[in-house]
């Protein structure tokens, strides 16, 4: 016997660091806002799917005409919105997708109900991180054997999705080659802007006199350039620095740089002005 | 052995970790505070070190040099605010013979002043500051690495 497939979009996020509505927000895509295109996404998988809000919560754009369901009460964040899926449909397998996962593409949830389909009986099926390896919870399947296992975490206060996922021993689905940054989350207007050009987001650390001209010490920088080479033009350029490549050398996460290194996103990019100790 | 410290710098302890007895020859540089610069009276430095890559590059340093000339070795160099006559930068080299000993010494103090980041910036009388431009031939010399 096979399990019906709802969708559950989790929206009721504060987003207190992004000063607005994160379901809310267009990212691209047609011009179509989170809530939008992520409710499109679980369509492609789900008969039915539902908009997961807080209490009191607005229905956000996008979201118009959705079914909702509000957070259930006895447990916090996602858990509760998760909890409020099986008060709905007890028998049901629930696809569980967070709105501000933008990266997310349809052979990510292909993958999950392909494998939830395997095995119905399996109460969860979900990736591993592609960064620390731990289990994503907010883009995973809940199948209705999951009921009673998060029920009873709740009742013993525990929320984190994350950890029960752990504490039950979840074997963990690897992300599709093309698509191992697909669960990476926005949480700020600068993921945003990453999220929405293809820009990588570094860390730039300055000493001396380079310090002293740029004003500050420290900063996150979204950069679609991708060498050193092209950094440090970008650099020099937007803050009217010089940073001559035949006088100041850049250093990659604590060690000496060429200007073909390539950037990954979260590097640490340090320019160095002409060393003068002694 | 190469180490950034907080000023005030102590090198007693690298200088009995180099004074073996097989070394006949201990030669050490300390490079010390000028009270002048450039025709202008210097009130104090300020060392600013970028450390993790400093330490790391330090530590390189002394190995290549120490291997080169078959010599024991050893740095430290201050960070943090000076005034004249202050312990900046301490080099040691101790080896079978003199020879040896002066020429990694010397060619050490010159390695860290070229390629271990750490800039200074002077403080002279009347309140005014800069930073003291390094050589830039700092960054063709990594080049090669």
């Amino acid at each position: 016997m096979s399990n019906v497939l709802h969708g559950l979009l989790l929206a009721g996020g504060k987003s207190s660091r992004m000063g607005c509505d994160k379901a809310s927000m267009v990212l691209g895509d047609g011009g179509l806002t989170q809530a939008g295109r992520a409710l499109g996404l679980l369509r492609q998988f789900c008969g039915t799917v539902y908009l997961s809000l807080r209490e009191g919560q607005p229905v956000p754009a996008g979201g118009e005409g959705v079914p909702v369901l509000r957070d259930a009460p006895g447990a916090q964040g996602p858990l509760s919105g998760i909890l409020a899926a099986f008060h709905q449909a007890p028998g049901a397998a629930w696809l569980v997708l967070a709105c501000d996962l933008p990266l997310v593409r349809p052979g990510v949830l292909a993958r999950l109900a392909a494998r939830y389909a395997e095995d119905p009986s399996s109460p969860f099926v979900a990736y591993a991180s592609a960064l620390d390896g731990l289990p994503e919870p907010l883009c995973a399947i809940y199948g209705p054997s999951a009921f009673p296992v998060l029920a009873r975490h709740a009742a013993r206060g525990h929320f984190c999705p994350r950890h029960i996922l752990l504490e039950e021993s979840v074997p963990l689905l690897a992300l599709p080659e093309a698509d191992t940054g697909a669960l990476t989350n926005v949480n700020t207007p600068q993921d945003v802007a990453g999220a929405r050009t293809g820009a990588r987001e570094v860390r730039v650390t300055w000493f001396g006199h380079l310090a002293e001209q740029r004003g500050l010490r420290e900063e996150s920088v979204a950069t679609k350039e991708e060498t050193v080479g092209d950094f440090r033009r970008e650099m020099s350029d937007l803050h009217r620095l010089d940073l001559d490549p035949g006088v100041v050398r850049v250093a990659v996460n604590d060690e000496f740089a060429f200007d073909g290194h390539r950037l990954q996103a979260g590097d640490r990019v340090v320019f160095l002005s002409p060393f003068a100790g002694g | 052995m190469f180490q950034l410290g907080n000023h005030p710098i102590d090198p007693a302890p690298l200088r009995r970790e180099l004074a073996a007895d097989d070394c006949g020859g201990f030669v050490f540089f300390e490079g010390r505070v000028r009270d002048h610069h450039e025709g202008r009276t210097v009130t104090g430095l300020h060392y600013e070190a970028y450390r993790e890559l400093a330490e790391k590059e330090g530590r390189r340093l002394v190995r290549e040099i120490a291997l080169k000339h078959g010599v024991r070795a050893a740095a430290i160099h201050a960070t943090g605010d000076l005034t004249p006559g202050d312990l900046a930068v301490w080099v040691g080299a101790a080896a079978a013979h003199r020879e040896e000993a002066f020429a990694a010494c010397r060619e050490l103090i010159d390695a860290i002043k070229a390629r271990v980041p750490i800039w200074k910036r002077e403080s002279y009388v009347g309140g005014s500051s800069g930073w003291v431009e390094g050589c830039a031939c700092a960054a063709r010399h990594g080049e090669g690495r």
